[in-house]
């Protein structure tokens, strides 16, 4: 149950479990002004960072919450209540202490907005707030546990063979106003089905991609309406190469991240000190790992 | 040094807690404790429902009497006159005195109760006595409230024909941690097993949340959150809280409180009747204190008077040969405490403004206790508030114990088929938790109003080269020096590795569970290692035995500096 992401054994197998301790030291020197330690330790934090983050993907904030990345604060209330009502310790007993902590950390942080952007910033995931026009229509769904990797159809290569909806029909579909196929359900069939229909792609337009990457992909890949100067342009259009077109949006957006980030750092004047610290805490707890884990793995050893 | 961590471990993480275990699980019950007045409350099976005592009273006045050998609470007793409370024998108002130090203001003002309050201004616990045949004997508010306590247990027991071992007593939101574990004595000595305390408007949430519930029901419709802010005034204390409540689940946004009320409120209304009362009584001889028992009836009698009509006449004669004959005004009586009622209305702005609600954001204002009586009462929380109509539906003096019985049940695993008791508070912390650091600062590691259970740490750094040890002092409060918050307790760490200052990282971590219980972890890590440098030493707090407000003050003159702490972290 409350299986702090750092020391999930099970996990990072080919990693030392007292990597994954040194690599939370050190992540956690960083914020602060002391540059000399973070010299010492950055081998270390460099090898194992990829550990301690495809461990923390394990279970992000959004997971815990059972709640989706683009959930509104609504939708976030409601979830965390429908939880603690089956897990605060008042109902479920003092076992499951820790798990209630994990949400009450983990809603804190997703119902304020400014540590909800540092977090996704954070876990790499993109809410993709630019596209006030998409009413969520052409996004694959999950089956199952996220996976680090999902399907993505390149709709400007498909030639609209619907190879891929014959192996796998429950994973892709094919849309035929655009006369492509799309994935509709990630991982809706099972894995020997979507190897099957992936291969038999005609023109390899079927790609396996980063799940961060993901949203973007789906974004990009959309027509969007044409601005039309009197009878020319109009229409509909969408980035000839997707893949370029997510890595300029990815910038874009990181970069927009930070000048909010920027702007948050200006407007702590108007919080109490208290309020300011506590945001400061948090934002730095965020930053440098769930250090909790640390007291878990304490108490494992005396 | 290589000793195992030691932990100082709580009796209840053995004991309680362990549900399923009978298929008959005891429910716990609920006791509001007031300052002037009591109540039980128990779940009956599919309903909240207030014991009554062989005299059928639901409100028992609180207070003990040493009149006889064995003392004798107000529970069963029946008191033949008002003025035998006042006799001096008679302890009262001990909620206001418990776990206080004799340089706490609130024990400076019971020094003109009939009984004796007396302060040396060192630190210390007040002596306190009652007169019993011309003798003094002291007592302590533990032991009063413990005999008390005993008496409601005993007709708990008679009524519900089964042992009672746990209960959810209420607190009120400023009760410091060391005023909790002075509670939980006095329990502890009356046989009752604390399964939780409540701020008493978190109680009062808890029975909203039930009402709306019930309401969503009937109505059929989907329950949408409701906001509401719950003020609760009694005799010796004002509480404010703002809950978000939905589908039965209340959670606490914010609390906010202070030790003033009705008891405040009779004392300045006696002082502006007879100015020189409080010198006239200090002496505490029989004539002294039956004079102050009259003008004390008179005067509370009148504010009662006041909450009706506008002006009220009073004749009393003291017996000394002095007399207060007065015609009193509303307006002279709000004028007289116009700083209490200011102090109200910075309380709920404080609570409104730190559960970031606007007050359009209301959907229901809850006033209770014995103060919303009051008429100015009622005018400023509506005033605050922007509300024309205060929530009717609880009764103002019961609702607090309700919610006490309502936790009680929940807390011991009871369900009810019909819904009733799928409930739930999520409840905040009243005060921060810190430690002092960076001089004689108070550095806070869980702010106020942390959800519950809440675990936060913080790292610290030693502040002078090869120091070894350091005292990790736990205040609690909202102060930015350590001398105004309370102390809770102190413990050292040994055996740090030399090394220049600044570079031994020190981790503070606090951690409170559902029942309220604090506990502190202490590591230590050198930059570079892969482990502890010493075993991580626990501690469950508050550790101090005895309201010893000198306590910090001879830690500071006998260590200064020289085992200190700096935050390593530098805020925003």
């Amino acid at each position: 149950m409350a299986v702090f992401a750092v020391l999930t054994p099970s996990y990072h197998v080919s990693e030392p479990k007292a990597t994954a301790l040194v690599y939370s030291y050190c992540r956690r020197n960083n914020p602060s002004s002391r540059a000399r330690w973070r010299n010492k330790c950055s081998p270390i934090t460099c090898c194992s960072r990829r550990a301690g983050e495809r461990a923390r993907k394990e279970k992000t904030y959004y997971e815990l919450l059972g709640v989706s990345v683009e959930a509104n604060v609504q939708e976030i209330k409601e979830s965390y209540r429908k939880l603690q009502k089956k897990y605060h310790p008042d109902i479920a007993g003092q076992q499951s202490h820790e798990y209630t902590l994990m949400l009450n950390e983990a809603y804190k942080v997703l119902m304020r907005e400014d540590l909800r952007k540092d977090y996704d910033a954070y876990i790499g995931q993109t809410r993709v707030h630019f596209g006030r026009n998409t009413s969520g229509f052409g996004y694959s769904s999950w089956k199952g546990p996220l996976r680090p990797q999902a399907l993505f159809v390149d709709e400007n290569a498909c030639i609209g063979c619907r190879e891929c909806v014959h192996h796998a029909g429950n994973t892709f579909v094919m849309d035929e106003t655009t006369g492509c196929a799309r994935v509709k359900v990630q991982y809706g069939d099972n894995d020997q089905n979507i190897e099957v229909s992936v291969d038999s792609c005609p023109v390899n337009c079927i790609h396996w991609v980063d799940r961060e990457e993901l949203p973007v992909l789906e974004f990009l890949i959309q027509p969007q309406p044409k601005k039309g100067y009197g009878v020319f342009g109009g229409g509909w259009e969408r980035p000839a190469n997707v893949f370029m077109a997510a890595k300029a949006l990815n910038k874009q957006l990181q970069q927009q991240a930070e000048s909010n980030q920027r702007t948050t750092q200006s407007t702590v004047e108007e919080e109490t000190p208290a309020q300011a610290e506590a945001r400061a805490n948090a934002t730095m707890k965020i930053k440098m790992e769930r250090f909790s884990g640390i007291w878990n793995f304490f108490k494992q050893l005396f | 040094m290589a000793e195992p961590a030691y932990t100082v471990a709580s009796d209840s993480e053995t004991t309680g807690e362990e549900k399923s275990s009978s298929p008959f699980p005891e429910i716990a019950i609920g006791i509001d404790i007031g300052t002037s007045q009591c109540s039980i409350a128990f779940w009956n099976g599919s309903q909240v429902e207030l014991m009554k005592n062989t005299r059928n009273q639901k409100m028992m006045r609180s207070y003990v009497t040493f009149k006889d050998e064995i003392p004798s609470g107000g529970v069963s007793n029946q008191l033949s006159h008002e003025h035998e409370m006042l006799s001096g024998a008679a302890i009262f108002n001990v909620k206001r005195l418990i776990g206080r130090v004799d340089t706490d203001p609130v024990v400076h003002a019971s020094k003109s109760l009939p009984f004796l309050v007396q302060t040396l201004d060192i630190g210390v616990r007040p002596f306190i006595a009652a007169l019993v045949n011309n003798v003094w004997r002291s007592t302590t508010p533990e032991e009063v409230l413990a005999i008390f306590l005993v008496e409601l247990r005993a007709m708990a027991e008679t009524q519900l024909k089964r042992p009672i071992r746990s209960a959810v007593l209420t607190i009120p939101v400023s009760f410091s941690r060391f005023q909790v574990t002075r509670i939980e004595r006095a329990c502890a000595m009356a046989g009752l097993h604390i399964l939780r305390l409540m701020p008493e408007p978190t109680a009062v949430a808890l029975l909203y949340a039930q009402q709306q519930q019930q309401t969503v029901h009937e109505n059929m419709g989907s329950g949408s959150e409701k906001i509401a802010l719950i003020f609760n005034m009694g005799a010796g204390y004002c509480d404010v809280a703002v809950t978000a409540t939905a589908g039965g689940v209340s959670q606490i946004k914010a609390l906010a409180g202070s030790a003033i009320g009705g008891e405040d409120l009779l004392q300045n209304m006696m002082h502006h009747l007879m100015p020189n009362s409080e010198s006239l009584f200090s002496s505490h001889g029989m004539n002294e204190i039956k004079s102050m028992a009259l003008l004390r009836v008179a005067t509370q009698d009148a504010i009662h008077k006041l909450s009706s009509q506008n002006s009220v006449q009073i004749n009393v004669d003291l017996g000394t040969g002095s007399k207060v004959s007065k015609m009193v005004t509303r307006e002279e009586f709000e004028e007289v405490n116009r700083k209490i009622f200011e102090k109200c209305e910075t309380i709920i702005s404080q609570c409104l403004h730190d559960a970031k609600v606007d007050t359009e954001d209301l959907t229901d204002v809850i006033l209770l206790g014995g103060c919303s009586y009051i008429p100015k009462v009622r005018d400023l929380v509506r005033g605050i508030c922007k509300k024309e109509e205060l929530y009717k539906g609880m009764n103002p003096l019961e609702a607090a114990v309700c919610g006490a019985a309502l936790e009680g049940a929940v807390t011991s695993g009871i369900s009810d088929p019909f819904g009733n008791l799928d409930l739930l508070t999520i409840q905040a912390t009243p005060l921060g938790i810190g430690v002092r650091a960076d001089g004689n600062n108070f550095v806070p590691i869980i702010p106020r109003n942390t959800t519950m259970p809440a675990r936060r740490d913080l790292v610290f750094t030693t502040v002078r080269d090869n120091q070894t040890e350091a005292l990790i002092i736990v205040y609690e409060g909202e102060g930015e020096k350590v001398e105004d918050n309370h102390l809770l307790g102190y413990f050292k760490i040994t055996g740090i590795p030399p090394s220049p200052k600044g570079v031994p990282e020190i981790n503070v971590c606090m951690d409170i569970d559902a029942s309220n219980v604090l506990r502190v972890l202490v590591g230590v890590i050198l930059p570079g290692s892969q482990h502890p440098a010493i075993p991580v030493m626990e501690v469950r707090l508050p550790t101090v035995d005895d309201g010893h407000g000198w306590c910090a003050e001879a830690l500071h003159r006998a260590y200064g500096s020289t085992l200190a702490l700096e935050t390593v972290q530098k805020k925003i």
